[in-house]
C-alpha cells in the first residue's frame, strides 16, 4: 500500500470533524457514537503506520502536495512519531467511550468537533517535519484546549481558560519569533535542513531563537515556570478532556521541544540551553510536588502529579545523552498510560460522587471497588513502586540523570518522589481504610478499560523489555540527528 | 512604593530582554538573498503551479498543508465561541433600528459587498488576496446588516452546514489528490489534467488554486458570519 496514505492521519479527523454540522439534529447518543467510531478508525490506520514503520525500520515521509522537502511540507513518521500517533488515537478511543458518562454538558456537537481536532493537532505536532506547520498544529491543539477548557461553562472554567489563554498566546509568540530568527538566519523551515545548517548559524542567533523556541514550547510542556495554568485548567476541563491532556497534549509541546532541542545540536551554545532546560524541569518537578501535597481536590492533585512527571520527562530530555532521550521516552510512555487510567477513575468517580473533593474518595474501596482498584493501581505506579511502570522508566531517568553528571537534580528529584509518594498513599489510605458506604453499581465497559489498563501497567512493571526496546528505537530517532537527516529526501535547493 | 519597586523591576527585565532580543536581530542578515527556498519558488512557479500569483501559490500549493491547518484553526475559533456562549434561547437585544441612511445604504451595498468578496476569491492565483480576505469582505455585508436591523439574523443553520460542507469539500479535494496523483494535497487539476496551461494569467489557470479559495472563501465568510452572530445573541432566560 502506497505508504502517502499516513496523511489520512490528518485527513480522518478533519474531514469528520467538519462533518458534524450536518448531524447537529441527530441528538447525543448518535454524535457520541460516531465520535467512537471515528476514533477506532483512526486507531486503525494508526496501527497500520505503526506496523508499516516498526516492520520496515524505515520512517514514513508524507509528502503534502508531492512537493520534496524543503519546498513542500513533510510530514515524518519515524518511530518516535509512529508510536505516539497510536497512543493518541488509542487514547482518544478510550476516552471516546468515558465521552458517554462524563459530558452531558450542551453542545454535544461542538464537543466532538473539538475532541476530534484536540486529536488531530496533536497526531499533527507529532508527525510534522516542518518547523512552521509544527507551529500551525500547536495552534490547532492550544485552541481546542483552551476551549475545551472553558467548556463546563462555569466561573473556574472560564477563569482557567483565560489564564491558559494568555499564557498560550504569549507562548506562541514567543515560539514564532523563535521560528521567524532561524528561518532568517538558515532560509528554510524544513526541520531536517535546519539540523543540516544549525551549525553555521551565528551562536548568539542560534541561542536566541533556542531559548524563545524553547520558553514558548515550555507553556504547552508546562515546565516551570510557565505552567501556572495547567492546573487550573486539568481541573476545570471536562475529565475525559483533562486525560487527554496529561496523556497526550502535553506529551505533544514536550516532545516538539526535545525534537527542536536535538535538531539544532550543532549549534555552538548549544550546552547553555541545556543547562537552562534542566534547571527548568527540575524546579517543575519540586515545586508541583510540593504543591499537589496541599490539594484537597484529588483531579487537582493529580493534575500536580501529572505536571511534575512531565517535568521528568524535560528533565530526561535535557540531558543531552542517548539514556537521556530513551529514558525519557520510556517515562513518556509509562506516564501516558497511568494518567488516563488515574484521570478515568477520579473522573468517574466525580461523575458517580458529584465531586472531585477527598471525602468523596473515604470508603471508596467499599462503593466502588474497581474503579478503587485502578485509581490505587495508578497511584502505587505513579509513586514508582517496583511492579509497576513506573518504576522502570524513573530508575531509568535518575540512573542517566548522575551518568551525565548531574547527580544534584537527581537527588532534588529522588526527594520530591518522597513527597509523591506521601500524597499519593494519602489518598489510597482514604479509599481502603476509611469511610463506610453501599456497594454502587460500575459502568461495564469503563471497568473493563481500568482493567485493561491495570493489565499493561503490571505488565510492563513485570516484563519491561517489550516497552523499554520500543522506547529506544523511539529515543534514537530524536536523538540521531544525522540519521533524521539522512531519512529526508531533500532537494537541493540552496544549501 | 512596592508598585514602584515592582515596576523597576519589571523595566529592568524589559530592558534586558529587549537586549538579548536586539543581540539575536542584529546577527541575522536581513536583506540579503538567503531565502533558500523562496527563490525556488520564484524560478518555478508558473510552470508547476500556473498561478502568477506567486504568494498564493506558496499559500495554497507549495505549502497549502499550513493552509489546511489555518482553516482549521478559523474553524475551532468559531466553533470554540459557540460552544462557550452557547444558551437554550438566544436573542437579539440591539434596542435602536439604524437610521432611515444606514438602512437604504446597506440595502443596496449588501449584494455589491458579497460580489466585490467572491471576486477576491476568485482571482486569488491573479491578484493579491484570496480565500481569506474574500471570505472576511463577505462576512463584513452580513455585519452591517446587523448593524441596521435590530431584528435581522442569519439563516445560522444553514451557514454552520455551508461551513462544514466547505471544509469537508477542501479535505476531499485533498484527498482526490492523493487517489490521482498519489500525494495527499496534490493539484492534480494543473499537474495530472494539465487544464489551463494555455491560460496562465487569466481566470481559468492556476490548478486547485481557485478551486480551493472558493471554498476557503465560502467557508471563511460563513463561519465569521457565524462568530458574529454568536456575539450579538444574548441568553433568554424563561
Amino acid at each position: 500500500m502506497n505508504v502517502q496514505y499516513a496523511s489520512l492521519l490528518i485527513a480522518i479527523p478533519l474531514i469528520t470533524a467538519f462533518f458534524v454540522p450536518l448531524m447537529k439534529g441527530l441528538g447525543e447518543k448518535a454524535i457520541k457514537t460516531y465520535v467512537l467510531i471515528i476514533t477506532a478508525i483512526q486507531a486503525g490506520i494508526a496501527t497500520w503506520v505503526f506496523e508499516e514503520v516498526y516492520t520496515t525500520g524505515k520512517p514514513i515521509i508524507v509528502m503534502a502536495g508531492g512537493w520534496r522537502p524543503p519546498v513542500g511540507i513533510d510530514l515524518y513518521i519515524g518511530p518516535f512519531a509512529a508510536l505516539f500517533v497510536l497512543i493518541v488515537a488509542l487514547v482518544s478511543f478510550l476516552m471516546a467511550v468515558f465521552n458517554f458518562r462524563a459530558v452531558k454538558v450542551e453542545p454535544i456537537d461542538k464537543y466532538a468537533m473539538l475532541f476530534l481536532l484536540l486529536m488531530l493537532g496533536a497526531t499533527g505536532m507529532i508527525a510534522t517535519g516542518d518547523i512552521f506547520n509544527l507551529f500551525v498544529f500547536m495552534e490547532i491543539t492550544a485552541i481546542t484546549a483552551y476551549a475545551l477548557t472553558a467548556y463546563n461553562k462555569t466561573g473556574e472554567a472560564a477563569e482557567a481558560s483565560l489564564k491558559y489563554m494568555v499564557l498560550g498566546g504569549i507562548g506562541s509568540s514567543f515560539f514564532l519569533i523563535g521560528v521567524a530568527l532561524i528561518y532568517g538566519a538558515t532560509g528554510t523551515l524544513n526541520m531536517a535542513q535546519i539540523a543540516q545548517l544549525a551549525g553555521n548559524i551565528n551562536p548568539t542567533v542560534a541561542q536566541v531563537a533556542l531559548a524563545l523556541v524553547i520558553f514558548g514550547l515550555a507553556v504547552e510542556a508546562e515546565l516551570f515556570p510557565l505552567n501556572a495554568w495547567a492546573p487550573d485548567a486539568y481541573q476545570a476541563a471536562p475529565h475525559p478532556v483533562t486525560a487527554m491532556f496529561s496523556a497526550f497534549v502535553v506529551k505533544a509541546g514536550i516532545y516538539a521541544l526535545a525534537r527542536i532541542l536535538y535538531l539544532m545540536s550543532a549549534v555552538g551554545t548549544w550546552k547553555n540551553i541545556l543547562h537552562l532546560l534542566i534547571a527548568m524541569a527540575t524546579l517543575t518537578v519540586i515545586v508541583a510536588e510540593f504543591s499537589a501535597l496541599r490539594q484537597r481536590n484529588v483531579k487537582r492533585m493529580i493534575a500536580y502529579s501529572s505536571v511534575s512527571q512531565v517535568g521528568l520527562i524535560g528533565l530526561a530530555f535535557a540531558l543531552g545523552t542517548q539514556a537521556g532521550v530513551d529514558a525519557g521516552v520510556f517515562q513518556m510512555i509509562n506516564h501516558a498510560i497511568i494518567k488516563v487510567l488515574l484521570f478515568l477513575g477520579v473522573g468517574y468517580v466525580a461523575v458517580q460522587l458529584g465531586g472531585a473533593e477527598i471525602e468523596n474518595f473515604r470508603g471508596l474501596g467499599k462503593r466502588m471497588p474497581l474503579t478503587a482498584l485502578g485509581v490505587t493501581v495508578g497511584s502505587m505506579s505513579a509513586v514508582g513502586i517496583p511492579l509497576f511502570n513506573i518504576f522502570w522508566s524513573k530508575l531509568r531517568i535518575i540512573l542517566a540523570t548522575v551518568d551525565a553528571g548531574y547527580a544534584w537534580a537527581a537527588a532534588l528529584v529522588l526527594g520530591a518522589s518522597v513527597v509523591e509518594a506521601v500524597y499519593y498513599f494519602r489518598l489510597v489510605h482514604a479509599i481502603w481504610f476509611t469511610g463506610e458506604g453501599e456497594r454502587l453499581r460500575e459502568s461495564a465497559p469503563l471497568v473493563a478499560i481500568m482493567l485493561l489498563l491495570i493489565a499493561i501497567i503490571v505488565a510492563i512493571g513485570i516484563y519491561p523489555n517489550y516497552a523499554w526496546s520500543l522506547s529506544q528505537k523511539a529515543g534514537n530517532d530524536i536523538f540521531n540527528v544525522a540519521q533524521y537527516i539522512k531519512n529526508v529526501p531533500l532537494m537541493g535547493v540552496g544549501a | 512604593m512596592v508598585s514602584i519597586l515592582k515596576r523597576s523591576l519589571a523595566v529592568i527585565m524589559l530592558l534586558i530582554i529587549g537586549y538579548w532580543l536586539a543581540q539575536g536581530l542584529s546577527g541575522i542578515p536581513f536583506g540579503q538573498d538567503k531565502m533558500l527556498v523562496g527563490k525556488y519558488y520564484l524560478d518555478n512557479v508558473i510552470r508547476q503551479t500556473g498561478a502568477i500569483n506567486a504568494v498564493t501559490a506558496v499559500v495554497v500549493n507549495y505549502r497549502g498543508f499550513d493552509t489546511l491547518g489555518e482553516v482549521t484553526v478559523l474553524f475551532i475559533a468559531s466553533t470554540g465561541v459557540g460552544a462557550l456562549l452557547w444558551a437554550k434561547r438566544r436573542e437579539r437585544t440591539a434596542k435602536t433600528e439604524g437610521s432611515i441612511v444606514l438602512k437604504t445604504g446597506i440595502r443596496l451595498l449588501t449584494p455589491f459587498v458579497i460580489l466585490f468578496g467572491a471576486y477576491i476569491f476568485i482571482h486569488g492565483h491573479l491578484t493579491p488576496g484570496g480565500g481569506f480576505p474574500g471570505g472576511a469582505t463577505i462576512a463584513t455585508a452580513f455585519l452591517l446588516l446587523y448593524m441596521a436591523y435590530t431584528m435581522y439574523e442569519i439563516p445560522r443553520r444553514a451557514f454552520e452546514n455551508t461551513e462544514g460542507v466547505a471544509g469537508m469539500s477542501y479535505v476531499i479535494v485533498a484527498l482526490i489528490g492523493l487517489a490521482i496523483g498519489g500525494y495527499f494535497l496534490f493539484d492534480w487539476i494543473w499537474q495530472t489534467w494539465h487544464f489551463g496551461v494555455n491560460n496562465v494569467g487569466r481566470i481559468l489557470s492556476g490548478g486547485f488554486i481557485p478551486v480551493i479559495y472558493t471554498i476557503i472563501g465560502i467557508k471563511v465568510g460563513t463561519e465569521l458570519s457565524g462568530i458574529i452572530d454568536n456575539m450579538l445573541r444574548e441568553e433568554v432566560r424563561e
